[in-house]
């Protein structure tokens, strides 16, 4: 569906993303993660034809996106990360100029979509509020029932209630056997929609896994509190568990893998209180950021 | 009103077209309003002919100059001047807005997402371009037509519609070089800088070549030149003169096609 190999945008002597090689198949919900200013609206851009590639290729539906970039835009939705609308349109207007360009006669789709997402659409899009014209923008996207949705930070702006809307779309966007492309720069907006995530740190991609993969290999938080502190490297042999710190008499172990080595080692003592975390998925993300190696 | 980039791009600009409008037919309704009592005083005629050949070239228009004819009352005071700085003043405006303006406030990025080459981008703002212009320039005829058969001008309307489509063309060249520098560069500012650097230079190129012989070789060059040389009030369009300024726009729009396929569009 996507495929980037050897993708390379300059800026003169600023590289704004290298050799960047991956692909998005069939049906997929790709998370595209990274802080801001890694290179992921350099990428999305590069897929719109906005801007031209320095080296490298970029196929969308297997179409170069230079040279038949109106056949791909023919066939995608996209939300800018800078959404810009037309303020003296109405959204009604707004969307009813879009349709057209995409050859669009039935509004009914983008009727739907805004009443799900409480979008007012007799209103000029200059008297909306940020998560209205970010509604406006959802809808567009969304109403000509894109195989590809290019979506760079799409939730910006949006209450929680109406992110579990749009996470609907997604999901239902999905289950139609779209694919989804979708930027974020945090973790917890699309790690419960995305089946694999590519992680971009100063324009170059770190990581590129499945979601469940990242899962598995993310370690348990497990807090024990001992009625008197056990000596130190009581657990150092315990396999599949590190220490991590020490308070008083609560000590923090990360356990990866079963938990029965752990469960053993601890029965020594007389333990207090005993305390485990869902595997924390944003601590490897942070870790991507700063650069340090997956874990 | 909303079919297309180039009717959005109307329908943007109605007002501004309406305002221009009013503008221009005000303007012409005045002067013609005048001229019986500028006809009748033989002294202005006089006074002209003891102008400098210099101050002669900036104010006359093509043929002879003199007050008492309608054809010349009319360049001297519309043709000359007022007429092409204001249409080339809206020209340049849109022009200079069309593809630097989108990409300015940021609506390019949306609006290129959908299936709209490029190319078709500058070409329906280019349609539009030359639609306002024209409503401009026609409006403009109408008013004159009307004014000059109750001020007994003895102008034919022929020859107001040849004059007012020269002065289209000439505003039409501006604005498309203005559309071109604004899609090569996305900065309306240096559009609108450039296409008026063009317009002053060889504006004081045609008028002031009498006075030294590079201005005078340099003169042909003068889209100016091509919009008045032919004395159109009083001749009609010159074929070779309206064929000058047509090839000065599409010219232009080339440039400026070329220039947008080449370009990285900025945030």
């Amino acid at each position: 569906m996507i495929r980037a190999e050897g993708l390379t945008k300059m800026y003169g002597r600023h590289t704004g993303v290298r050799e960047l090689t991956f692909e998005v198949a069939p049906g997929e919900v790709f998370g595209f993660l990274g802080p801001n200013g890694a290179g992921k609206t350099t990428t999305i851009r590069l897929m719109l034809d906005l801007i031209r590639p320095t080296a490298g290729r970029l196929e969308v539906f297997g179409l170069d996106v230079r040279a038949e970039s109106v056949a791909i835009r023919r066939r995608l939705g996209y939300v800018p990360g800078d959404l810009r609308l037309y303020d003296r349109l109405t959204a009604r207007e707004l969307l009813q100029f879009l349709a057209h360009l995409r050859g669009v006669r039935d509004l009914r789709d983008a009727e739907e979509l805004a009443g799900r997402l409480g979008l007012e659409l007799d209103r000029p899009i200059h008297a909306l509020s940020k998560g209205n014209r970010q509604k406006a923008g959802l809808v567009q996207a969304f109403m000509h029932r894109p195989e590809l949705l290019v979506l760079d930070e799409p939730t910006a702006g949006l209450d929680p209630l109406v992110q579990q809307v749009f996470y609907d779309l997604i999901r239902e966007a999905a289950a139609e056997g779209r694919v989804v492309f979708l930027s974020s720069h945090v973790l917890s907006e699309v790690q419960h929609v995305a089946n694999r995530v590519g992680v971009i740190r100063e324009g170059s991609l770190v990581l590129v896994d499945e979601i469940e993969a990242l899962r598995e290999r993310a370690a348990t938080r497990v807090e024990a509190t001992f009625a008197e502190p056990p000596p130190p490297g009581a657990f150092a042999d315990v396999q599949g568990v590190t220490e991590v710190e020490r308070r008083g008499p609560t000590v923090v172990f990360s356990l990866r893998g079963p938990a029965d080595p752990l469960v053993k080692a601890l029965a020594r003592y007389r333990v207090l209180a005993l305390d485990s975390h869902e595997a924390d998925l944003e601590d490897i993300f942070v870790g991507l950021y700063r650069g340090e190696d997956a874990a | 009103m909303l079919r297309s980039v180039f009717a959005k791009t109307l329908r943007d600009s109605e007002r501004g077209i309406l305002w221009w409008s009013l503008g221009l037919a005000g303007l012409a309704a005045m002067m013609v309003a005048v001229y019986p009592s500028v006809r009748d005083n033989p002294g202005l005629d006089q006074l002209l002919e003891s102008y400098p050949e210099a101050l002669k070239g900036i104010i006359g228009f093509g043929g002879e100059l003199d007050y008492s004819s309608g054809a010349g009352y009319l360049g001297i005071e519309l043709f000359s001047f007022m007429v092409p700085l204001l249409l080339i003043v809206a020209g340049v405006a849109a022009g200079a807005g069309a593809v630097a303006g989108e990409e300015e406030r940021g609506t390019l990025d949306l609006l290129l997402s959908t299936p709209v080459s490029r190319r078709r981008l500058v070409l329906e703002k280019l349609g539009a371009l030359v639609v306002e212009v024209v409503v401009l320039g026609a409006v403009l005829w109408v008013a004159l037509v009307i004014g000059s058969n109750a001020s007994d001008l003895g102008v034919s309307a022929a020859n107001l519609g040849a004059t007012t489509a020269s002065a289209v063309l000439l505003a039409l060249g501006f604005g498309t070089i203005a559309l071109w520098v604004g899609a090569a560069t996305g900065r309306r500012g240096r559009a609108i800088a450039v296409a008026a650097a063009a317009a002053v230079a060889t504006y004081f190129v045609n008028s002031l070549a009498s006075l030294s012989r590079v201005l005078d070789a340099l003169q042909p060059t003068s889209p100016f030149y091509h919009y008045s040389a032919g004395d159109p009030l009083r001749h009609g369009l010159g074929a070779t003169h309206a064929a000058f300024l047509v090839a000065l726009v599409l010219g232009a729009a080339v440039l400026a096609v070329v220039a947008v396929e080449r370009r990285d569009f900025r945030t």
